[in-house]
């Protein structure tokens, strides 16, 4: 069998163990954490002492490596597990999902363009954005794109339907508003309606929870739908596809409207019966206008039914027409009716006059009929139908109390409708029961309550409430209004064929919502009972799936439900924003004055503004961070993007192992006297080599972030952590004293008129030609080189940094421009891990330990691993890639001695 | 050059195929138009334009719309060749055309992405470019790739730690190494000093497993007290001649030559009062002098850095000097391995406690080593040290004059830490403060400017150690002409990329190690010693090396054997022959076209870019159109 070798780290130092194999036919797999190969020198600008440019040298080698037969470059992936000895390691890699074919991408860009997120960009130190599908830099090997996708947002996560709510509040960020309600709408078909009533779990989820309060999702959705539709914008979407089957959708609420509209975008021929003269089921009838104003469902019915769907109105099914009748003219039938039905206290005296069920009061008043109800009105319940019919009656100049078993925690109904009655003056009389409705002549006089306590947990999670023996109590009032729950009308349905549940709901398989009848299907509250409008879209959308399928002449079998992707906690943010989350208070809707809500049934909560929509949308801390908005795939020409990619874990056997896992850069922030981070004029050197370099952040340009000023005056401080024991890095990095020459030179190429200072210890020039560059940098380039520690204040004016110095035992200080700080290299953070896995031990200071670090440099403690590059300690590029020959060299031993290769 | 050019008789067929690269191109240029344009051209018997040329169905229509129209040359005109050259040459030679009859016309670099805002201006540029890809493709020529044989035997220069580590990993891998010493022995510099860094071990005990090892392993010849006599051919093909001190030269074939000749340290004639008092000697000489146990008594001992370096004599920070210097002034100040020579009845004579760890010191002072190495100490701290502080517990004052302390790394600076612990003091010195060595009544001392003082100081001193830089071997100069590659203008041989490429040399076949591509540490040396072995094993592992077509051609019958292209050639690919005639090593030859450019007779041409294409592009692109 052929003999492999493992390269753990795709910077130069691997990249060239991996080349010296390849190249005389040893198989070789690069495994690289990044999307790219490159390293950290792909970051520099130049390299010393020849001032090369970095990229313009390494990108052939990166090139060479990707192309080369014998090596396989295995970008965005990690070590798992290793076991196994030299000649016969095993060692799993996880090769991370990048959502995008590595074969097909032929890295254009074009997805960079339409994807609505912005990150950090690392490989610019943060210095500026780049989307959630990125390259890291231009010159990126392999030349393929990757989505930054480390789990769902919690707030999609948790929408019932399924609606990427990250993905939509991410679009409307970017102010890609058609785009954003075209995601909306591929799961909610009305997204006005739905941002508006929606008790939008999405909000509960919403990781700013912890840190402020949640982005305003919901509020987000009926902007960008109403907004769109101001727009003009709202147009249907063409249907490509004519398919001459019928499908028969009995109902026309939200269940209804979604899978008549799917369907209809699939081509079929869609009639929607409604028993009622108008749309929207539960939404028109149920929901007053001061939370839903009709013609906001007006214009989105309109719109859905404008793909195409026919709708007759008054046609009950069961009186009308049979369900038998419906069977014969059309392929498949939806069972939509809803609940509608309202379900009695149970208690005596509800045949008293004023009585009035919730649910038939708020149909009469949204049909503008006159119902008459008393000046004292208790409604009983703490749903939203009965904070609807409270608020309604509260409107209509009655005085209401709500009388709830349980207490306000429990109430089914959404905070807004709580706190709009509480507003709007609706009194709450919770822990309280009705026992008997008390009448004189036939008319309530008044309601007769228990008392209740909470008691044990009950099915749904909440206290059970117990009622508290001898607590009876009266409250006058001349009109109830019970909202306790509803229930299908199945009795007008009236299909015996039909299975029903012991609930009185229609039965049907809830993976597939097919009833007992073969090509009905039934789904909304007729199946669940009272839920939400998005329980009843998600529904709608999940029939419409299988009588497509049915349809197609496939298999209805329900398909698993993949629910397994990763939720994004609170941690997993911190972690990637290095635990900067900012706060940002959330923009709260505009409100109708309480006064006017008394009398008024215009809508209370204001949609958003563009602009509050956008400072709202801003908030978002992009948690996937892919927002799975879907955008990048329809911009993709070769088809290379796909969404559906899983994690692999790739076992390998190779003979030796090579370590390059290269270096860190120490975070100077918590060493104050340096001022990082506190000082906008401080900068590190990494920074700073991104600052000048022409693909970088500022365009090649040094600019101040105070004031976006081009610096005259730099200073360098060399050893910012390191050769100080105090913050446990004593050693000395090897490279900085001539990146900071190199960058001092650098920065007179760019402006003649900036002058730079070198503060440092010892002026390590010490390699091929360093001196003579150092010499040439004074005399050349006009640097100042300085012997001392340094340290930063801020002249709080200017903002120019102040650098406190020492020469000759006296304390000097000059103001600066800038100041660049050479920090410490430390390894990479993960070097614990990865040694833990392939048991190797670490130096005092965490770098790899080389054994005998005199004859032997480069070999570790266990056989057939070698160490190449930084990872090992300090090392600059020339002899990283001396080392990396040398690793190779060592791996070859192994395999010439194991038989193979 | 191939004889099978029959293509050239009959008339070209090209075929051209112009990428929209998404949008990348297709958004800034009109590539409709450029591709109707390019039909236009004369000899391009087919023009398209893909979306994707690099995609699955952009490479299948070019095989077969090279069945469908017979074409026998292709262009894209796409992106860059960097990436994308070699996967269109294999497409082409899929569909049986010749990889050299390939041509690839950059619209993206090159064109579309600096002209994102002139798209007219952009697409007349991409007709200009794709002309000029016509114009040059018309006079292609198929190519065939020279392949020669590799001698599958290594030569190593030099028995020191570098050329015993170069020779023993290639034996390693298996192949035959002829390892040269012009010594008697193997080890190098080594073997003269006395101790090292990071060790207890002396110098000597320290390397003999590695000298134990190549005299063990039956891959590796030794050539003791032998040198390079000469060496002709090129890589996989050396004949080498090893001359012995007074034997038969031996005669060798090798594929591939490391140099790990080393360096020897600079005598410092004329400075520092060198060679003017006994008690001024080299960091060299003390090594030796603690091999032989003869240092003679000492209460003050002076290291001088950069004894000739950075400036004096060469200009080159010789990298290792400091820390050779912390050690010794470590040795002395501990008085390590008693190299200071005091019996402990010595001691009672002067009427001195000489303190010799005893063995639970020497516990108890490696349990505080860690403490120690994390402690480290403030820079603040050395200042003070300059003038003050108890002396040693040796009793010697230890001081190191320098101008920076080269003690990089993380041992290094370790010891650096450990040495000021020790109360070794290090003064610091300008370039235009040089300490001065004097004898006074037959005692040293020396004159140095103090820096916070501001003023001069003198020290009376029992000795002066120089660290002088190590420079090129003497003869490196013969070896680099025997071997034809380079050595840098401070004597050392000259890497072929400082960066990238740092054992290899341009010519092929040629690697370097260790301290004569310039001064390194032994744990330096050896890494690129393992590395130019890992470099030099490469053409023996294949058995052979294939070189691109891209080549330079000699006219015999214009060449004269002026030999001027043999002198331009970075690569040596170039020789004379018997006849005196000019010859290129195919396998040498990188295609870089200096010989061809200097040629006064314009007797050399360059396979792929002759003289005819590249004149037909440069007159395509100042055609008015």
């Amino acid at each position: 069998m052929k003999k492999s070798v493992m390269v753990i780290g795709g910077g130069i130092a691997g990249i060239q163990t991996a080349l010296d194999l390849a190249e005389k036919g040893i198989d070789v797999d690069l495994v690289e954490k990044l999307p790219s190969i490159g390293g950290r020198m792909a970051q520099l600008d130049k390299t010393f002492p020849t001032n090369d440019c970095s990229i313009c040298i390494l990108a052939p080698k990166m090139a060479d490596c990707y192309a080369h037969p014998n090596i396989n470059v295995r970008t965005y992936s990690e070590i798992k597990d290793i076991s196994g000895t030299a000649g016969d390691f095993k060692v799993d890699v996880l090769k991370k999902a990048r959502f995008v074919d590595e074969e097909k991408c032929n890295g254009c860009g074009d997805c960079f363009k339409v994807c609505p997120v912005s990150l950090p960009n690392e490989f610019d130190m943060d210095m500026r954005e780049r989307p959630a599908i990125y390259m890291p830099f231009l010159q990126a090997v392999p030349r393929t794109a990757t989505i930054d996708r480390a789990g769902v947002a919690p707030c999609s996560s948790k929408c019932p339907a399924g609606l990427s709510a990250q993905g939509y509040v991410a679009l409307i960020r970017a102010e890609k508003f058609k785009e954003a309600l075209d995601l909306i709408r591929r799961t909610v078909p009305l997204a006005s309606v739905c941002g508006r009533i929606c008790h939008h779990p999405c909000e509960e989820g919403c990781n700013r929870t912890d840190i402020d309060d949640p982005v305003a999702i919901a509020g987000l959705k009926a902007f960008v739908g109403d907004y769109v539709r101001q727009q003009g914008e709202d147009v249907p979407t063409p249907i490509e596809e004519d398919r001459k089957e019928k499908v028969a959708v009995v109902g026309a609420g939200p269940a209804g409207l979604a899978a008549a509209y799917r369907l209809a975008l699939k081509g079929f021929k869609v009639k929607i019966l409604e028993a009622t003269s108008k749309p929207g089921g539960m939404l028109w009838w149920g929901i007053p206008d001061y939370r839903l104003p009709k013609d906001v469902l007006t214009a989105e019915v309109d719109h859905l039914l404008a793909h195409g769907i026919e709708i007759e109105y008054g046609k009950t099914v069961g009186k009308d027409l049979t369900l038998e009748d419906l069977k014969k003219d059309h392929d498949a039938v939806f069972l939509a009716i809803g609940a509608h039905k309202s379900l009695t206290l149970g208690v005596p005296g509800e045949d008293l006059e004023g009585v009035v069920h919730g649910v038939d009061f708020l149909h009469k008043i949204a049909d503008k009929e006159t119902v008459k109800i008393g000046k004292k009105v208790a409604v009983i319940g703490g749903g939203n139908a009965a904070m609807d019919a409270a608020r309604t009656a509260l409107r209509m100049g009655s005085d209401v109390t709500v009388i709830y078993r349980r207490t306000k925690d429990e109430m089914p109904a959404i905070g807004a409708e709580i706190k709009g009655a509480e507003e709007e003056g609706v009194k709450f009389e919770f822990l309280a029961s009705p026992v008997k409705i008390q009448g004189k002549d036939g008319k309530i006089s008044a309601i007769e309550c228990i008392r209740m306590k909470l008691g044990e947990p009950d099915q749904s999670g909440r206290p059970r409430p117990v009622p508290v023996d001898g607590s009876e109590f009266t409250v006058e009032v001349d009109t109830v209004i019970p909202a306790v729950s509803q229930a299908p009308d199945l009795d007008t349905l009236g299909s015996k064929n039909l299975a029903v549940t012991k609930w009185k709901t229609l039965e049907a398989d809830p993976g597939n919502l097919s009833t007992n009848v073969p090509g009905v299907f039934a789904g909304g509250d007729a199946v669940s009972g009272p839920a939400s409008a998005v329980e009843a879209f998600a529904a709608g959308n999940k029939a419409a799936r299988y009588i497509e399928k049915l349809l197609n002449g496939e298999s209805i079998e329900p398909e698993p439900e993949e629910k397994d992707e990763h939720v994004i906690t609170l941690e997993d943010i911190k972690a990637r924003m290095k635990g900067e989350i900012t706060k940002s208070e959330r923009v709260l809707r505009q409100h109708l004055p309480d006064d006017k809500r008394r009398t008024s049934f215009e809508e209370v909560e204001k949609v958003f503004t563009k602009e509050e929509a956008l400072k709202e949308a801003a908030r978002c801390v992009s948690c996937g961070p892919c927002s799975q908005c879907e955008a990048c795939a329809p911009a993709c020409g070769p088809n290379a993007i796909d969404y559906t990619m899983k994690d692999q874990i790739v076992t390998l056997n190779p003979a030796a192992i090579v370590v390059a896992t290269g270096f860190d850069m120490w975070d100077p922030t918590a060493a104050s006297e340096y001022g990082y981070k506190k000082y906008p004029n401080v900068y590190t050197a990494m920074e700073y080599e991104r600052m000048i370099n022409a693909a970088g952040p500022t365009g090649g340009h040094i600019v101040r972030r105070s004031d976006g000023e081009h610096p005259k005056k730099l200073a360098f401080i060399q050893c910012v952590g390191s050769r100080n024991p105090q913050v446990g890095h004593p050693y000395c990095c090897s490279v900085c004293c001539m990146h900071a020459t190199k960058e001092a030179m650098l920065a007179r190429e760019h402006y003649e008129d900036i002058n730079s200072t070198i503060f440092y210890k010892d002026m390590r020039a010490c390699a091929k030609g360093f001196n003579e560059y150092v010499e040439r940098a004074k005399s050349d380039y006009g640097v100042s080189y300085i012997n001392s520690d340094a340290t930063v204040q801020e002249n709080a004016e200017t903002h120019n940094p102040v650098v406190v110095f020492d020469v000759g035992g006296k304390q000097q200080s000059e103001e600066f421009d800038a100041v660049v700080l050479a920090t410490t290299l430390v390894p990479r953070k993960d070097t614990v891990e990865l040694a833990k896995k392939l048991g190797l031990k670490l130096t005092e200071f965490g770098f790899f330990e080389s054994p005998d670090s005199i004859l032997d440099f480069g070999k570790s403690g266990v056989p057939g691993i070698y160490l190449a590059g930084y990872c090992a300690g300090p090392a600059d590029i020339p002899e990283s890639v001396a080392q990396g020959s040398s690793a190779a060299a060592k791996a070859a031993e192994v395999l010439a001695n194991s038989g193979g290769g | 050059m191939p004889e099978n050019t029959s293509t050239e008789k009959e008339k070209p067929r090209i075929g051209v195929f112009i990428c929209h690269c998404g949008s990348n191109i297709g958004g800034f240029v009109d590539v409709k138009a450029v591709t109707e344009y390019a039909s236009t051209l004369p000899d391009v018997a087919y023009a398209t334009d893909n979306l994707y040329t690099c995609a699955e169905d952009g490479l299948n229509n070019i095989k077969e719309t090279i069945k469908e129209h017979n074409l026998d040359r292709i262009i894209v005109a796409s992106c860059t060749p960097r990436t994308h050259a070699p996967l269109f040459q294999r497409t082409c030679e899929a569909a049986g055309v010749n990889k050299y009859m390939f041509t690839f016309v950059n619209l993206r670099e090159h064109c579309s992405w600096v002209h994102m805002k002139e798209k007219e201006k952009a697409t007349q540029k991409a007709k200009d470019l794709v002309r000029m890809g016509v114009a040059r493709a018309r006079f292609l020529e198929p190519q065939e790739e020279t392949r020669v044989d590799v001698t599958p035997t290594a030569l190593v220069v030099g028995g020191g730690v570098s050329g015993m580590t170069a020779a023993l990993s290639l034996a390693n891998m298996g192949f035959p190494v002829h390892l040269v010493e012009k010594d008697k022995e193997l080890g190098g510099f080594v073997r003269s000093l006395h101790a090292l860094m990071m060790t207890t071990k002396s110098a000597n005990e320290t390397i003999r497993p590695l000298i134990d090892k190549v005299n063990a392993h039956k891959n590796i010849t030794q050539h003791l007290s032998s040198h390079v006599a000469s060496v002709e051919g090129f890589i996989g093909n050396y004949d080498v001649s090893i001359g012995g001190d007074g034997a038969e030269p031996k005669e060798v074939k090798v594929g591939t030559i490391i140099v790990a000749t080393g360096a020897v340290p600079l005598v410092p004639d004329g400075l520092f009062g060198y060679k003017e008092h006994p008690g001024i000697i080299t960091s060299s000489e003390f090594e030796e002098l603690c091999n032989k146990k003869e240092l003679p008594r000492l209460k003050s001992v002076a290291f001088i850095q950069c004894a000739g370096a950075r400036g004096q004599k060469v200009s080159y920070c010789s990298r290792i000097c400091c820390n050779v210097a912390i050690k010794s002034a470590i040795h002395i100040a501990e008085n390590r391995d008693n190299i200071l020579g005091v019996t402990e009845e010595k001691a009672a004579e002067a009427g001195e406690a000489v303190e010799e760890p005893a063995a639970e010191k020497k516990a108890e002072e490696e349990g505080s080593e860690r403490r120690r190495r994390r402690r480290g100490r403030g820079r603040q701290a050395e200042d003070g040290a300059g003038e003050e502080g108890a002396a040693p517990s040796s009793g010697v004052e230890v001081t190191v004059f320098n101008r920076d302390v080269m003690a990089y790394g993380v041992e290094n600076e370790l010891e650096f830490n450990k040495a000021r612990e020790k109360r070794v003091k290090f003064v610091r010195y300008g370039p235009d403060n040089l300490p001065k060595v004097s004898v006074k009544d037959g005692k040293l001392e020396v004159g140095y400017f103090h820096e916070t003082l501001k003023m001069e100081r003198t020290m009376p001193v029992d000795m002066v150690i120089l660290s002088t830089p190590l420079v090129a071997q003497p003869d490196a100069a013969t070896l680099s002409q025997l071997l034809k590659v380079p050595l840098g203008q401070d004597g050392f041989f000259q890497e072929a990329h400082v960066k990238l490429r740092p054992v290899d040399f341009a010519t092929d076949g040629v690697y370097v190690c260790g301290a004569c591509r310039g001064p390194a540490d032994i744990a330096e040396s050896v890494s690129q010693a393992a590395g130019a072995a890992s470099r030099a094993s490469i053409p023996l592992a294949n058995g052979f090396v294939q070189a691109e077509a891209l080549t330079s051609v000699v006219d015999e019958t214009k060449c004269t054997g002026c030999g001027t292209c043999v002198e331009v050639c970075p690569y040596s690919a170039l020789r004379k022959n018997d006849e005196g005639i000019s010859e290129v090593i195919a396998a040498a030859c990188k295609g870089c076209g200096c010989c061809g450019a200097t040629c006064p007779e314009g007797a050399i041409t360059m396979t792929h870019y002759t003289d005819q294409q590249l004149l037909a592009e440069a007159k395509a692109a100042l055609e008015e159109v």
